[in-house]
């Protein structure tokens, strides 16, 4: 017994596994999380290395290049950069997207365990970081505090940190901004020297009188005590009166020689929320964690984190990365439930029954909710890409029901009873709506089986319609037959109302037949006319709008989020930095209205901040975190704010360079970027190449950031001892530079308990005696006899400049010049002025360049998803070919692709939209979409030739009768496209280019289809009847 | 005894045995599909591309009593739907 037989026999059960589906479906969809994209597995790993005292050049030499040569074997591996810098190395293994990271950073061990042994003798281990798109933190709260400032720390530490890292998936919660308590000796050197006392012998004294020792125990009487003792301090303030020395029978206390501080570290990075100080937490997740959820529940906690907090401290929301993810799966969602309304209307007016409407629309949330149970079964999440493929789906998953529907209600009318006409009417039609179902998978599960970047993309893409559109098959198999046999009736009866409105709609859509009745035999009979024009408008959209079009990676997205690094000249101080940026934040203030938040910070960061030391830092640097209203609420979008920015910035003069971030960071919905490799070893060369492409463009009056990637020399003071000299005095380099460190930096002599906490007390000279060059010549350092040489006599200062951050690429020096995409251009205009200006600059010998980031990725996702057309054109053809037993009708069909492609264009072109990747998928898609018309019009065209109807004669019958079917498969999938295409949401420009390019492609394909598929049809069948008779008549 | 065949549209198939019963014709030989088309009019049931539609087939045997009521009700339904095509022929056999 048929499916469809079965179905119509047992209805309970049928409808019960629907209702099964359905359940699951709804519980699916309150289970499943949401994130912005499909998840993407780490794609570097970073391999760091120190190897103190050596330079740049030593590192790279030694280290670096040892590193790579090793690593460059590791399989999988996209590409090797480097930079090597003072002390450290750091190598960076990109790998292609959809590397297993397990595998990967097994093989990286494996590797480095072979190079360990060619590394020098004092350098470290090297260390593995595991980096991915995933490790942007995801929340960013602000602090700020009027009177508590100084106890700050460990009040935020035991209230909020340390709650907030127990949260499932966070990886780690760091303060920034907010200094540590330090106990400060600030010692008087003049002071030292008169009592002959150094800061070592300060520290070493501290250590010495803060201590807790247990003594062991003793036994008295019948009971056993310990004995300890108990002498660590319980007040700063007691380090006064410590007895650090006795002359002549006389106490030289502490607070004699050095003042005594118990205040903030002294260098640190500082934080400021519009304008106010304050700090900063940064909330990372761990790897593969749902941002979503984690900051829900981190919102969540606040309200209660706050209460345990004093008063006077306030937390605030900078950037909650979830926000954007949620708004913008709420407004596709929003699209999801217009466009299912749309379709539904469509269908109402062209079937005219609420019954059939309902049994039709019936199979949308079906099939959609079953493809939420694989999303949840497979692990995946609610993000762009699966639900923009369950709203495309939604005008395609009608299609077969309705020609089920249809056909069974001719079968009511001719008279048969419902539950007879349910059962043989399906059968009809069954091969066909199967055939198309084949057809459609033909073009989405090869998407499931794409690698790299794109696979990442298109397989949730592939499995959700190709599930979809499987589920929607079996719904019109067995569901439709069903409900059909219980709801259609004989003869229905039509109110007044019915019969007016849908009166009009009938002679509508009968007068629409006539006219293309009409047109279809003026164009059986003028062929190669038709032919020819349709060649010429498919070449002159192709050579002239072609041309015009641009593309792009990804739509950039409007996240309401803007980073700016700004990089003061090397060796600004702190407080001129400060300075700078407080002006910078009034000035923006007051001149962008959108702005919501506005965090900046500065400084050197802290080391076990691993954030904030991971990224750029020092005093002269200053990173800017803002947050603007959401788009709806602004006239501006984001990218327009970020070009005003710019130009604002350059009105700073003492700013070296900036840059300004729009968006979402790195490759998909950042703001698109060009980024030139220019390779060679010789600084001077590659150097003064960046700079001429960088005068050139920005000579280019839209281009309004280029940033180069190699740093300008350091300046720095050397201390150059003289080892004679040292010699003579009985020292050495280690101890001589010990002493320096010792007073500039510090040491740390002992910590100071307080309630559970350990805080620094640091030994060094007061700031006041550590100003100058004066001030360090002057410094003693102390030999084992303890004889005193002041540093100007053992060596000299000496200014130098120390060379940057040498970069690598793939083992070769690079620099890069990355240039922003400006809001009137698309990432193919900048690409091509890049080329011309690379082109007119002579590049002296052994200087090669190359494009990279964003432009190499969307190359490479291009190059695959041409592959996949032409891969899904052959399956395609295949699957029709078998469904006709022609090679002939498939090829006929086949002529509306490229027509598809014009539409395309002409979408694009007229809406000034670039052709991106979601575009692309949007074209891809079309493969299968358009051909399901041609489809169903050779179909008919042959039924009719099969029942004796000649060839023009057939032609136009078949179109006349399929003409409703088509358009009304046509509208439900255009229509359901609009609100992707016009979508005006938060997130919708990620979507935009996909809704575009299906629904004009889809149109103006349709349009020409229904006139060139039977005209061409008519000239192979011509040529068919011709070469019969020939045969005939031999 | 009269022989009596039935070719029909599938969907016919249970309201003739329904007609049957009503009859009170108990045996029947029963074809599931058969393919044909008629002499004069109607659409062919030929089950393929076509004309997708299949006939069924029976063939009774029974008393000449119970025909002639059995073929009255046989036209009435032909008549309500003929699109749907139903032909049945009777001749006289040899018990």
């Amino acid at each position: 017994m048929s499916l469809y037989q079965t179905a119509v026999k047992r209805p309970i059960t049928t409808a019960l596994i629907f209702v099964a589906i359905a359940i699951f479906g709804i519980f699916s969809l309150m289970k499943l999380p949401i994130d912005l994209y499909p998840e993407i597995d780490m794609d570097q790993i970073m391999v760091v290395t120190y190897y103190a005292g050596a330079s740049a050049s030593d590192i790279e030499n030694n280290v670096t290049k040892v590193l790579e040569n090793g690593l460059n074997s590791v399989s999988n591996l996209k590409h090797i950069t480097s930079q090597s810098r003072e002390n450290v190395s750091v190598v960076t293994l990109e790998f292609n997207y959809g590397t297993d990271p397990d595998v990967a950073t097994n093989d990286i061990r494996d590797k480095l365990d072979v190079i360990k042994s060619s590394l020098p003798d004092n350098a470290e281990n090297p260390v593995l970081f595991k980096f991915s798109t995933d490790d942007i933190p995801i929340l960013i709260l602000s602090v700020t505090s009027q009177e508590s400032e100084p106890g700050l720390y460990r009040i935020l530490t035991d209230a909020v940190v340390n709650p907030l890292a127990r949260i499932n998936g966070v990886g780690a919660v760091s303060i920034s901004g907010i200094p540590k308590r330090q106990i400060m000796v600030y010692c008087d050197p003049y002071k030292l020297s008169a009592y002959n006392l150094s800061v070592e012998s300060i520290a070493s004294v501290i250590g010495k009188n803060n201590r807790n020792i247990p003594s062991g125990s003793i036994d008295i009487g019948s009971n056993t005590y310990s004995l300890r003792v108990q002498q660590e301090f319980t007040d700063p303030s007691e380090l006064k009166n410590i007895v650090i020395s006795s002359t002549g029978g006389k106490n030289i206390y502490l607070k004699d020689v050095a003042t005594i501080k118990d205040t903030l570290e002294e260098r640190t990075q500082e934080a400021y929320v519009n304008n106010k100080k304050g700090g900063i937490i940064i909330i990372q997740k761990q790897s593969g964690a749902n941002s979503v959820s984690i900051s829900k529940q981190v919102m969540s906690k606040l309200p209660s984190l706050e209460k345990k907090l004093p008063s006077d401290v306030k937390l605030g929301v900078i950037i909650n990365t979830s926000d954007n993810i949620v708004n913008t799966i709420d407004s596709l969602k929003e699209t999801i439930l217009i466009t299912f309304l749309i379709v539904m209307l469509v269908v109402f007016i062209f079937l005219g029954r609420w019954r059939a409407t309902f049994i039709i629309i019936l199979t949308i949330p079906i099939s959609l909710l079953a493809s939420l149970i694989y999303l949840l079964a497979s692990g995946n999440t609610l993000n762009i890409i699966s639900l923009s493929s369950l709203s495309i789906a939604i005008g395609m998953v009608v299609d077969d029901a309705i020609v089920v529907l249809e056909n069974i209600t001719t079968h009511i009318e001719r008279g048969s009873r419902p539950a007879q006409a349910s059962v043989y009417a399906t059968n009809e039609v069954a091969i066909s709506i199967i055939a198309s179902t084949l057809t459609m998978l033909a073009v989405f599960l090869p998407l499931t089986m794409v690698q790299g970047m794109t696979g990442v993309l298109f397989r949730q893409l592939g499995w959700t319609v190709s599930i979809i559109m499987l589920v929607s098959l079996i719904s019109a198999m067995a569901l439709v037959p069903m409900l059909c046999s219980k709801m259609l009736k004989l003869k229905h009866k039509e109110s007044k109302f019915h019969r007016v409105v849908f009166g009009v709609i009938n002679r509508g859509i009968e007068s629409l037949n006539n006219g293309y009745a009409k047109l279809l035999g003026w164009a059986v009979h003028h062929r190669s006319l038709v032919l020819s024009s349709a060649l010429v408008i498919f070449l002159a959209s192709l050579f002239i709008l072609g041309p015009m079009m641009k593309t792009e990676f990804f739509p950039a997205q409007d996240n309401s989020r803007v980073t700016i690094n700004i990089k003061l000249p090397t060796g600004t101080r702190q407080d001129i930095t400060r300075a700078l940026s407080k002006r910078i934040t009034n000035d923006f203030i007051r001149d962008y209205p959108e702005i919501e938040v506005c965090n900046f910070s500065e400084g050197s960061a802290n080391s076990d901040n691993t954030f904030a030391s991971l990224r750029d830092n020092g005093t002269n640097i200053i990173s800017f975190n803002i947050r603007v209203v959401k788009p709806a609420k602004r006239k501006r979008n984001l990218n327009e704010i970020c070009a005003s920015m710019r130009k604002d910035l350059h009105k700073y003069p003492l700013i070296r360079t900036f840059s300004v971030m729009g968006g979402q960071q790195g490759g998909m919905g950042g703001q698109g970027s060009v980024e030139i490799d220019i390779y060679g070893y010789d600084f001077a060369n590659t150097d003064a190449v960046a700079a001429s492409v960088k005068s050139k463009l920005m000579s280019n009056k839209s281009i309004n950031q280029v940033v180069i990637s190699r740093d300008e020399y350091t300046p720095e003071y050397h201390v150059v001892f003289n080892r004679e000299k040292l010699a003579m005095n009985g020292l050495d380099i280690t101890t001589a530079s010990t002493y320096l460190r010792n007073r500039v930096n510090g040491v740390t002599a002992s910590e100071y308990r307080e309630q559970g906490d350990e805080y620094d007390i640091i030994v060094r000279y007061a700031p006041q005696f550590r100003e100058s060059l004066e001030d360090i010549e002057n410094i003693i350092i102390y030999n084992n006899s303890g004889n005193g040489v002041r540093v100007r006599d053992v060596a000299d200062i000496v200014e130098n400049m120390t060379p940057p951050t040498i970069e690598r690429k793939d083992r070769e020096r690079v620099v890069s010049v990355t240039a922003m995409v400006p809001t009137n251009m698309a990432l193919s205009d900048l690409i091509q002025i890049a080329t011309d200006d690379m082109n007119s600059i002579d590049l002296p010998t052994g200087i090669t360049w190359d494009f990279g980031g964003t432009y190499e990725d969307q190359q490479s996702t291009y190059a695959d998803i041409i592959t996949l057309m032409l891969l899904v054109l052959i399956l395609v053809f295949i699957v029709m070919a078998a469904e006709f037993e022609s090679l002939t009708y498939p090829f006929v069909i086949m002529l509306s692709i490229p027509f598809a492609l014009v539409g395309v264009i002409m979408g694009l072109v007229i809406n000034n939209t670039p052709l991106s990747v979601m575009s692309m998928i949007g074209l891809l898609m079309l493969l299968g979409i358009v051909v399901k018309n041609g489809i169903v019009l050779i179909d008919y065209i042959r039924l009719c030739r099969e029942r004796g109807l000649g060839v023009a004669h057939a032609v136009v019958t078949a179109g006349r009768s399929r003409l409703r079917p088509v358009l009304m498969t046509t509208l439900t999938t255009v229509l359901g496209m609009l609100p992707l295409a016009m979508g005006r949401g938060e997130g919708s420009e990620m979507w935009r280019g996909m809704g575009l390019s299906v629904a004009w492609g889809l149109s103006i394909s349709t349009l020409v289809t229904l006139v060139i598929v039977p005209t061409m049809y008519c000239v192979f069948a011509g040529n068919g009847i011709k070469r019969l008779r020939k045969k005939e008549l031999k | 005894m009269k022989a009596i065949f039935i070719s029909y549209n599938q969907a016919y198939h249970e309201e003739i045995i329904d007609i049957m019963e009503r009859s009170q014709i108990r045996g029947y030989t029963y074809w599931e599909t058969v393919k044909g088309k008629g002499s004069f009019r109607g659409e062919p049931h030929l089950g393929d591309h076509a004309w997708p539609t299949l006939n069924s087939a029976l063939l009774i045997f029974a008393d000449d009593s119970l025909i002639p009521s059995l073929k009255a009700k046989l036209k009435d339904l032909d008549a309500k739907s003929e699109a749907m095509g139903l032909r049945f022929f009777t001749w006289t056999i040899d018990s």
